[in-house]
């Protein structure tokens, strides 16, 4: 068809039916003509390219595509630059690189010097646990010890000496100073020279200030400790002649009566009193469970633990033990000694029965605990605690001799001579100091001046001689010193330490010192040798050495060199000796003397001083992991607090928060109080060790400084105040806990955890009757998902609540382990903590008598995990063995899984903490070193929670596949369990039913929590026993 | 805004946009990938060290130096010292060798630039694999024939499991070998 038409065609002989217009229609010439044009006339006219369409023409645009893809392929073609791998120069022998060095050393916290191995990475300190041959601490350290890593990289320790000059202080060298020291020491004068110290453990070091005082004569040594047994020890000296109190044998005790004694928490060694204490509460190995009663004014740690609570103020105990006495020697006629009848007439001035209404005791506990005394007698003890005057520690002695229990005081171990040193020595050398006959204090790592807050115009007194302070980080003490010496932390300090006889231990450096400091002791030698121009690190180890070859290496009658021992030794931790010191106890009738009942006037308060479970006498407050561990009965973090009893604050109309002034003995102090249940009407319990001023930014000003209370100018304890009052002052001071305050009024959650069944519990009479008590009624559980078959090894934890105390050590443990951040006050009420593992604390009964339940609370790593089904974007999953995974890298956090678990147990970063927290002090290049390299770091808007220390599992996965073996369960430990001190938590392969945790899993007494939500949580509580008498089931 | 405007917005200016952003993307993945990953990256290193000459030429065993690969996560890239237990006497007299010694006795290390990388929150086990039998060249390619060492695989989450589910395939020297673990911890803590 087209080949019959042309463009002639088209244009002029086209068909003229069809026309679009009139004028085509017409043939006008023009529009003919336009039909020729592809375009009209003017078609571009008024067309600016740059104006209606992009500034892009077709051409630009496709340059620019080119130019673009050319420019991303150029610019990705260089590779990203993965940085270097920086290799040693000469690799130390020791040093395999990813794999943990661990040195045995001693931790140096506080007197009682528990053995340690310090865990390190490529050189760097990141953990410390127990040393498990050091003979009384047998492989577990306290929260304090776990914590006390923190100290070693804490970004504001003094790096370099200083010298004061007029107000302010110069960065000086050790050159300088120890050239002025030298000069002031010598200064040819008979003023006295005053060192402070706290408790001395080292030998050594002992050896040495022996030196010290032969070259400098007026030299006088002050040891004290805040907190110290020297009542005690003056009262057994009284009754027995000997300069210190034995210690007991918990393991052998049926009944435990601990008055004020808070003998599993902060008084005495607490690693090896619950360990041998949990000993008689081990279902495992028999139902013959010890039975602890505690009478005492404060909730303690103790006392939460005990089977029978009783509280009393502190000032009546004497009556209390009197009117037992009584009770005991004249109405029960059950005393195996003879008491004269000075003492008989003194007894005669009390009676039970009237001290029970007095007080409103319980009839039937106090008939019990008087029947259990006298039938355990000889397996019986009765303790009292160091805060109580004299007087009473004597009455118990006397009760003890009565009752024919020092058949438990151990005869091969005594409380330490030299921790019996006291607080008044401390105000005799306030008294020199005033009278100017002091020319020099050096200040051996003690905050003197922040424990004599109570001496009136303390600095003044202090600031009359030349104070020389070796400190770690500045605190109230350097404030007003002239010297400044840094000292390094025991991981960089050689030492040794002698506490108990039969062994000593030693202390070795881990890592050189970060900073210039040098280590105190070292100094003190520069100064009593004259050698101080030539200071070398090793020059106090030489002279340990010397001392050991001289004094340790001669009594062993070792075949080896002295040198091929020493590193024997050193890699042990602990040198053993043959040295038997077997005490026999005498009773002293001259004791009888001293029991002598004053006329108290007991009106008004009195106030209570108990010792931090924390942050010990202070010298922890710069420790934000020990800052933020809750307290064990109160929960409550980043403050100490007025501690009343429920019906004291009604009658002052005061409530938790709720500021009050106590005036006591003439000092003032302002803190908030907290309503706590089971404390003793009139009473006021007050921690020390808060309130630091002049410190680094985590300990300053937190709390409140109750130190300015305590009573140094009597002989009676400087820890009990009576006489004291309270009065409310305007405004309230917000103190943050980690659990609600229980309420006693709410029906609805009043002993929520007992119906909900989150503890159960039962007595000992119970379950010897019934093993089963607990399974007798059964859950109708409804399973809607199909069973995963957990072929080889499956993870599960069990906790002995019988043996868990509620101390914490765990929780700092895996603080320590897992790079958990410190979130600070403010986000803790928020509710916005950190911990992995969390100590829940339930109340029931009435708030004057609570009965304590104590639960760990970790994630039970559920089969049919509840949290696992709602992640949108599969952050947290099941691995095949049985552990609930939580992939960092791959959280968006939408926080479904945290809300849709039972357990409460994970934990959402709502900040990059490291770096909230007091301005990213812990992003301090020093604290990077703290972290363990095989747990990620956590990033803001991701969650975590307890991974059953995977990185353990997978190191020991490890391990296994190396020696081409299969793993077991023994071959992990995880982090709380390592530190638990008496073992109550057990991990393991729950698939492996000869295992210690299968036995666990599958006892009697174990249950899950909530299991009727059949989430199958593979954490197995093991209900607690209570040991109370068999007619009360 | 009228609705011409709207209308070329929808139907030109978008459409380019979508255009170039998804062509330029395509471009810049498919062209850059093997760089992303890391594969074929060749840095300079501040000695020229020979894997050909060493581990091919001389036959010099890769544990020799890379001491760690069976007790340890890290292979560990050997110490100065390491490379003087032969260069004290051996070929002194070359250029990167008077380098060599300088290090050490200088006291300094060696930067060398990384060539294998996994991200800081995959923790990689070197001697779990080596101890299996795998060979250093399954992951790393012919190191003994590298001149300067080059990475030749990716390296990345996909390229480890696709080993660790089907490893008999990807293992075929190996007698037997078992699946690698494929659950999140296995790597990620």
């Amino acid at each position: 068809m087209s080949d019959n038409f042309n463009n002639n065609d088209i244009n002029q002989n086209s068909d003229p039916n069809y026309w679009r217009s009139f004028e085509e229609l017409y043939k006008d010439e023009k529009t003919l003509k336009a039909k020729h044009d592809e375009f009209k006339e003017g078609v571009t006219d008024n067309f600016e390219v740059n104006k209606d369409l992009s500034g892009l023409s077709r051409r630009k645009f496709l340059a620019l595509l080119g130019a673009s893809a050319a420019l991303a392929g150029a610019g990705c073609s260089d590779y990203r630059d993965k940085g270097e791998i920086v290799p040693y120069n000469k690799r130390p022998e020791e040093i395999t690189l990813g794999k943990a060095n661990y040195y045995s050393s001693t931790c140096m916290g506080c007197e009682y010097s528990c053995g340690i191995l310090i865990k390190t990475r490529e050189g760097r300190p990141i953990k410390v646990d127990g040393n498990p041959d050091h003979p009384v601490s047998k492989g577990k350290i306290c929260s304090k010890g776990q914590a006390s890593i923190l100290d070693l990289y804490d970004p504001s320790r003094i790096q370099t000496p200083l010298i004061r000059r007029g107000s302010s202080f110069l960065s000086s060298d050790w050159k300088t100073v120890d050239e002025e020291i030298l000069k002031v020491l010598n200064e040819n004068s008979d003023k006295e020279i005053a060192l402070v110290t706290h408790t001395i453990v080292s030998p050594t070091l002992l050896n040495l200030i022996n030196e010290f005082k032969v070259k400098y004569p007026t030299t006088v040594v002050y040891s004290y400790e805040l907190f110290n047994n020297s009542i005690k020890n003056s009262a057994w000296k009284k009754c027995y002649n000997q300069d210190s109190f034995p210690l007991i044998k918990w393991n052998e005790a049926n009944i435990i009566l601990s008055l004020e004694g808070d003998f599993l928490g902060v008084d005495g060694n607490k690693i090896e009193n619950v360990r041998l204490y949990s000993e008689k509460r081990d279902v495992m190995k028999s139902t013959d469970f010890n039975r602890l009663y505690t009478v005492e004014g404060n909730l303690s740690l103790t006392g939460m633990n005990s089977d029978y609570r009783l509280r009393l103020k502190p000032d009546l105990q004497y009556d209390f033990v009197l009117s037992l006495l009584n009770e005991i020697v004249l109405v029960k006629k059950a005393s195996k000694l003879s008491i004269d009848s000075n003492a008989l007439t003194e007894l005669n001035k009390f009676s039970l029965t009237s001290f029970i209404q007095k007080n409103k005791f319980d009839k039937k506990v106090i008939d019990s605990l008087v029947n259990d005394l006298v039938a355990n007698k000889g397996n019986a003890i009765v303790y009292s605690g160091r805060t109580l005057n004299e007087e009473v520690h004597i009455a118990v002695n006397l009760l003890n001799e009565v009752l024919g229990n020092t058949s438990l005081y151990r005869d091969d171990a005594s409380s330490q001579a030299s921790s019996g040193a006291n607080l008044t020595a401390l105000s005799e050398l306030v008294e020199k100091l005033k009278k100017g006959v002091v020319k020099a204090v050096i200040h051996f790592d003690t905050n003197t001046l922040y424990h004599l807050s109570s001496v009136t115009n303390v600095e003044d007194s202090f600031k009359k001689a030349v104070n020389i302070t070796f400190a770690q980080t500045v605190n109230e003490t350097t404030a007003i010193s002239n010297f400044v010496l840094p000292t390094n932390h025991n991981f960089e300090s050689w030492g040794d330490a002698k506490v108990r006889n039969g062994f000593y231990s030693l202390v070795q450096p881990v890592i050189a010192p970060l900073y210039n400091t040098r280590q105190k002791e070292a100094v003190l030698l520069g100064w009593v040798s004259d050698k101080s121009a030539g200071y070398s690190e090793t020059q106090y180890l030489e002279y340990i050495k010397e001392y050991w070859n001289k004094n340790i290496y001669s009594k062993v009658n070792s075949l080896l060199s002295f040198d091929r021992y020493w590193y024997g030794v050193l890699h042990d931790g602990v040198a053993k000796v043959a040295e038997t010191v077997s005490q026999s106890f005498s009773f002293n009738t001259i004791a009888y003397s001293h029991l002598k009942s004053e006329t108290k006037s007991n009106s008004g308060f009195t106030v209570l001083l108990q010792e931090s479970y924390t942050l010990g006498d202070g010298r922890y407050a710069n420790n934000g992991w020990l800052q933020e561990l809750p307290h064990p009965v109160t929960k409550v973090t980043w403050d100490n607090y007025a501690a009343i009893s429920e019906s004291s604050a009604k009658k002052l109309s005061l409530k938790t928060d709720d500021l009050i002034e106590v005036n006591a003995g003439g000092k003032k102090i302002k803190l908030p109080i907290l309503v706590q249940p089971g404390v003793a009407d009139d009473l006021i319990a007050i921690e020390l060790g808060y309130g630091r001023k002049n410190s680094p930014v985590v300990a300053n000003e937190v709390g409140f400084n109750a130190n300015e209370l305590l009573n140094l100018s009597s002989a009676k304890s400087p820890w009990l105040i009576v006489g004291a009052t309270v009065s409310k002052v305007g405004g309230t001071y917000k103190v943050v806990s980690t659990q609600d305050h229980h309420s006693y009024d709410d029906s609805l959650i009043q002993d929520i955890h007992l119906k909900r069944a989150i503890i159960q519990e039962g007595t000992v009479e119970q379950y010897k009757s019934n093993p089963e008590f607990l399974h007798t009624k059964k859950h109708n559980l409804i399973n809607i998902y199909k069973d995963f078959e957990y072929k080889d090894v499956k993870w599960a934890m069990s906790i002995d609540l019988n043996k868990c105390l509620g101390c914490g050590d765990c929780v700092v443990a895996c603080n320590v382990e897992n790079n958990i951040p410190v979130v600070g006050k403010d986000q803790v009420a928020l509710g916005r903590e950190m911990n992995w593992l969390r100590i829940d604390r339930y109340y029931s009964g009435t708030p004057e008598n609570p009965k304590v339940s104590i639960q760990p609370m970790l994630c039970q790593h559920c089969d049919h995990a509840p949290c696992e089904n709602v992640c949108p974007v599969v952050a947290t999953t099941h691995s095949d063995d049985g552990l609930n995974q939580m992939v960092y890298n791959r959280c968006v956090g939408t926080r479904y899984c945290s809300n849709n678990c039972p357990y409460k147990v994970r934990r959402y970063n709502f900040f990059d903490f490291r770096d909230h927290f007091r301005k990213g002090y812990q992003k301090e290049a020093s604290l990077e070193l703290l972290v363990n390299p095989e747990v990620t770091l956590r990033g803001r808007g991701v969650m975590e929670k307890c991974t059953f220390c995977v990185q353990r599992i997978m190191d020991a996965r490890q391990e296994a596949t190396n020696n081409n073996t299969k793993i077991k369960g023994t071959d992990v430990q995880t982090a709380c369990q390592q530190a638990c001190g008496t073992e109550a938590i057990i991990f393991g392969d729950m698939n492996d039913v000869e295992s210690k945790l299968s036995k666990y899993r599958n006892h009697e007494l174990g249950y899950v929590v909530l299991e009727e939500l059949n989430v199958k949580p593979n954490v197995t509580y093991i209900a607690k026993l209570r040991n109370t008498f068999p007619e009360e089931v | 805004m009228s609705n011409n405007f709207i209308d070329y917005i929808l139907r030109i200016r978008l459409p380019i946009i979508l255009f170039v952003a998804v062509t330029s993307f395509a471009i810049t993945y498919f062209a850059s990938r093997a760089e992303r990953d890391g594969v074929g990256y060749t840095p300079d290193q501040p000695i020229n060290f020979s894997h050909a000459l060493h581990a091919g030429q001389m036959k010099i065993d890769c544990q020799y130096c890379h001491t760690d690969v069976e007790k340890s996560r890290h292979a560990s890239i050997p110490a100065v010292s390491t490379c003087m237990n032969c260069h004290t006497i051996a070929r002194k007299d070359k250029p990167e060798i008077i380098k060599l010694t300088k290090y050490y006795t200088d006291g300094t290390p060696i930067p060398w630039k990384r060539i294998h990388k996994v991200p800081d929150y995959a923790y990689f086990n070197h001697s779990s694999h080596v101890n299996k039998g795998i060979e250093c060249q399954t992951c790393h390619g012919p190191v003994e024939e590298m001149e300067k060492v080059s990475q030749v695989k990716p390296f990345t989450m996909g390229d480890c499991l696709s080993c660790h589910r089907n490893a008999q395939s990807n293992l075929p020297y190996l007698t037997s070998v078992k699946n690698g673990p494929d659950n999140c911890w296995a790597c990620h803590r």
